[in-house]
């Protein structure tokens, strides 16, 4: 913080003599407490105090209900599971990618970095409309083995494998980041000490990852945990998990407790895992220890077998990560009976697809609707955090501090919980929002997006002003600009880009969201996840299917061109001075910490 | 102990290496000196191993290591940032190489605390996260990490260049005290000249990949045999022809008149030598001065030159700018340098001041 602003009081007093401040001040608490705090406290009440006393009988119905305990098991099985598959395949495509020698690295990255471009409800969808009962690929395998089970793609096996191919983002973001900052001069140490490449990897570089990890294990573990799309669309009936059931039994009155305390359970595990993260991220970053790092230099397997191992799985892996992506923009142009029997000619593809979307009224409106709750949400969360944010970082004192922690319960806290939350506290006439019933309307989804975007928008746009060299704020000042003046003219024009960066980040996210709407859109105001969602029970049948494969591409290449936007250019600049940023500190956006629970670019397979 | 012969390494296009030949004796602190870019740390990681020379070869020992790996090659190295593996502690740090070489652990231990009480390591910072130690103690450990495989040479690279001034001048002592201790052959690459003289027994000192000089400190200093040389290591201030001219009519000394001439600071004095010597008096005018407290920096204008020189404030009256004075040379402190090739010119009979 600059002097100046100390002298003009970062004091609590000096606070509440703004009316500026007071005013942004009383907004901020009334949202707080209306879609914060009083929604989470709420399914904590109606779980353990349904009627005004405490009563446990919330869990006695969940202990007594098979279907429940066994989605709680399958959760965790799942979270276990999907930490150490993502692990293995994820260090493995970042040493692939950034670590060994191996031919054609820059096309493995490009396949890899698939799952940047389209997560979610989208990449579930595909993969089954792939490798499902009724996929193009079982269609194929069905006609050369006719004895094959066609749900061979169902339960726990694919379930994992989707999730471990969505999740393995976090890793090419963040391990492989960390791998860059290795100062390749330990590994030429190591080498002139006699290490073998197996020994170098596994006592020197590997340790070096170890919080990054573990971050991000616990990222994975988190997922599992929170599991949604996936485990619906691929699971079947035997494989159920929790946030699954916390939707069906939220829909019906009876049973909104126990829906209510699997939300708490989740929550109560999501909190836990996060602070033991947050802890170990704290104590455990290996800094470099040397301003004059040098940059690491890709190594040769030395071994010819293990050489032709690896870049044999390297590309096997590159073909099911691309597979997907390939199959639904060639399909996205076929017509409906090569998508059934998975049978195409190049006669057979058209713009038919594209023309019906982007014309018809059923096709266009989902995207049309998606693309509004996204682009409202992100303008009410960026433009409103603005003032929060300058605010939060010129004044540090215990109100701000406060402020700041409760703004932050989104990210602790599981989007199934806050659904939940919001569903129970506005499906009747409430004070809070001057009497009026949310549950069922349209507006209910777009505060969901909004507090659940909150978190991540809040700290980058509070790096960037931090990062606003204070002196310019303080030349102003001492030539007559008031406080107002000093936010227009100065401070917004410099943090402007990387608001809109976030701006754009959150727009993404939002677009193909699932876990969010299907607790709370308005039935007759279907986003876009939905209606994929839809189309992979066969809702619409080949048509459907066809639409899906539209706005998947659509949605890839939206994606893909704010990624290229934001991270593209960025990490070129940024490339210049790949010393400084060795090992000085962590880049608030290559935090794991900061992207956790649904602030992620591009959300996993939930 | 080293010898690389007719080495070249290039770089795709570039060569960074056009040739090089180097020989270090047995138990000696050599330094490889000169500006950044010259090619000297080329040329300690080919000596290495992590890096092949194109042509040539390197001996270590009286054995050919050329297509030998790094580690194979008996060679210890301190790194420029000492690269001392974070997740580890120092005793692991230290014992990294034994480990890896599969000694039994009790015999690692052994080694690894005999080596730390060499290097002055307490039991204590043994167990600590080498993050937690100072400059200088890292450099210890990065020291006796390298030293405890008992290589037969020592390397290395600019390990005090990330260090501040001060830190900087401890340490210098430390490694040249340690490396007395230990007697290793030690192959050191600086760019700071100080560091050079103060601590080798002799210098290589490099410019564009090759080799200008090799000596002693005091021969790299006092006979530098090349222009570049003689520019790139102390300050000296170059002499009009005018001035060597009458330097020469003056003494009776045989210097050329065309060549490229030099008087090192120190060696220019306003006072006669004690001895009378063989300085010869010429007349000045004081240009300016600039005190430092412990000596004055004056620029002595001369027949056409200013020559720089260095005189102590020991208390006594000094003149000011603008004073007529006298400057004392000894032709024979005067370098001189062939204009085409920046080569020596062999030293002419040094004749004494003609009466």
């Amino acid at each position: 913080m600059s002097g100046a602003a100390v002298r003009n009081g970062g004091s609590v007093r000096s606070m509440v003599r703004s009316p500026f401040v007071l005013m942004v001040g009383a907004v901020l608490t009334w949202f707080i407490a209306a879609f914060l705090v009083w929604p989470n406290l709420n399914v904590l009440i109606a779980t353990f105090f349904p009627d005004g006393s405490f009563s446990g009988r919330a869990a006695e119905k969940l202990f007594s209900s098979q279907r429940a305990m066994k989605s709680l098991g399958n959760s965790f099985l799942l979270a276990l599971a999907l930490s150490i598959t993502v692990n293995v395949v994820g260090i493995f495509i970042v040493l692939v990618t950034h670590y060994f020698k191996i031919r054609g690295s820059r096309i493995l990255f490009l396949g890899y970095a698939t799952t940047f471009i389209y997560g979610g409800i989208v990449l579930a969808a595909g993969y089954k409309f792939i490798y499902g009962d009724k996929g193009i690929v079982t269609s194929l395998l069905l006609t050369v083995f006719p004895g094959m089970d066609p749900a061979w793609f169902s339960g726990f096996f694919a379930v994992l494998v989707v999730m471990t191919f969505a999740t393995t983002t976090n890793h090419m973001l963040f391990v492989g980041n960390a791998l860059k900052g290795v100062d390749y001069q330990t590994i030429e140490a190591a080498r002139n000490l006699g290490a073998s490449t197996w020994t170098i990897l596994r006592r020197v570089v590997l340790p070096m990852l170890k919080p990054t990890l573990f971050a991000v294990t616990i990222l994975s573990f988190l997922t599992g945990l929170g599991a949604l799309s996936a485990p619906q669309v691929l699971g079947g009936r035997e494989f159920q998990t929790i946030t699954p059931m916390i939707l069906t039994f939220a829909n019906s009155p009876t049973s909104r407790d126990l829906a209510a305390l699997l939300a708490v359970i989740l929550g109560v595990s999501t909190i836990l895992m996060l602070a033991v993260m947050s802890r170990f991220e704290k104590r455990g970053t290996y800094y470099s220890l040397s301003k004059v790092s040098s940059a690491l230099q890709k190594q040769q397997i030395s071994s010819p077998v293990a050489n032709a191992a690896v870049h044999t799985v390297a590309y096997l892996l590159f073909a099911l990560y691309t597979l997907p992506v390939v199959l639904i923009v060639l399909y996205s142009f076929a017509d409906g009976a090569a998508i059934q029997t998975g049978q195409i000619s190049p006669g057979s593809l058209t713009l038919d697809n594209y023309v019906r979307v982007l014309t018809q009224e059923s096709g266009l409106r989902p995207f049309v609707i998606s693309v509004v709750y996204s682009a409202l949400a992100t303008v009410i969360a960026v433009g409103g955090l603005l003032l929060v944010a300058r605010l939060l970082q010129k004044y540090r004192n215990w109100v701000a501090s406060v402020f700041e922690y409760l703004l932050h319960i989104p990210w602790i806290l599981p989007s199934a919980l806050l659904a939940l939350g919001l569903i129970i506290s506005y499906d009747h006439p409430n004070p809070l929002v001057g009497g009026a019933v949310l549950t069922g309307t349209t507006v209910i989804l777009l505060i969901a997006f909004v507090t659940v975007k909150i978190p991540f928008t809040l700290r980058m746009l509070k790096a960037s002003f931090a990062s606003v060299n204070s002196s310019m704020e303080e030349a102003a000042a001492i030539m007559g600009a008031k406080t107002l003046y000093v936010f227009r003219r100065i401070l917004l024009p410099i943090v402007l880009p990387a608001a809109a960066a976030i701006a754009a980040l959150n727009f993404n996210s939002m677009l193909d969201d699932y876990d969010t709407a299907i607790f709370l859109a308005h039935p007759l105001v279907q986003p876009l996840g939905l209606v994929i969602k839809a189309n992979t029970d066969g809702a619409e049948g080949v048509e459907g299917v066809a639409n899906t494969f539209v706005y998947t591409v659509l949605l890839m290449v939206i994606t893909g061109l704010t990624m290229y936007l934001v991270y593209g250019r960025s990490s070129r600049r940024r490339a210049g001075r790949k010393n400084s940023a060795a090992g000085a500190s962590p880049d608030p956006a290559t935090s794991p910490a900061l992207v956790a629970a649904g602030t992620e670019p591009a959300a996993p397979v939930r | 102990m080293i010898r690389l012969d007719n080495i070249e390494v290039s770089f795709g296009d570039f060569t960074a290496i056009p040739h090089l030949d180097l020989h270090v004796k047995p138990g000696e602190f050599f330094t490889l000196l000169g500006p950044s870019g010259c090619g000297k740390t080329t040329a300690l990681r080919t000596l290495a191993g992590f890096i092949e020379p194109s042509r040539g070869a390197v001996h270590v020992d009286g054995k050919n290591v050329t297509r030998l790996p790094s580690d194979k090659r008996q060679v210890g190295m301190v790194f420029q940032n000492y690269a001392l593996f974070p997740s580890m502690s120092v005793w692991e740090n230290i014992a990294f190489g034994l480990r890896v070489r599969k000694e039994k652990s009790a015999e690692s231990d052994r080694l690894v605390r005999d080596i730390a009480r060499r290097v002055e390591l307490s039991d204590e910072q043994l167990h600590k996260n080498v993050a937690e130690l100072s400059g200088g103690q890292q450099q210890r450990v990065a020291v006796a990490r390298a030293l405890v495989l008992r290589p037969k040479i020592l390397l290395l690279d600019e390990p005090l260049s990330n260090l501040d001034a001060k830190l900087r001048h401890q340490l210098r002592q430390q490694l040249k005290d340690l490396q007395s201790e230990f007697g290793i052959t030690t192959v050191y690459v600086t760019h700071d000249q100080d560091e050079a003289l103060a601590m080798s027994d002799r210098v290589a000192v490099f410019n564009k990949g090759v080799i200008e000089q090799v000596g002693t400190p005091q021969e790299i200093y006092d006979q530098a045999a090349t222009e570049f040389v003689c520019n790139f290591i102390g300050d000296s201030s170059p002499l009009t022809s005018e001035f060597v001219a009458e330097l020469n009519r003056l003494s009776g000394a045989g210097l050329s008149p065309g060549a490229n001439s030099y008087l090192r600071v120190e060696k220019a004095s306003l006072t006669p030598p004690l001895d009378g010597g063989r300085a010869v008096g010429l007349p000045g005018t004081v240009a300016s001065r600039t005190y430092h407290g412990l000596h004055s920096r004056y620029v002595v204008r001369s027949h056409g030159t200013d020559v720089r020189l260095l005189v102590l404030e020991d208390g006594n009256v000094q003149p000011e700018v603008g004073a007529e004075t006298t400057l004392y040379v000894q032709p024979g402190h005067v370098l001189q340098y062939h204009p085409g090739t920046g080569a020596a010119l062999a030293k002419q009979d040094q004749a004494v001041a003609l009466p």
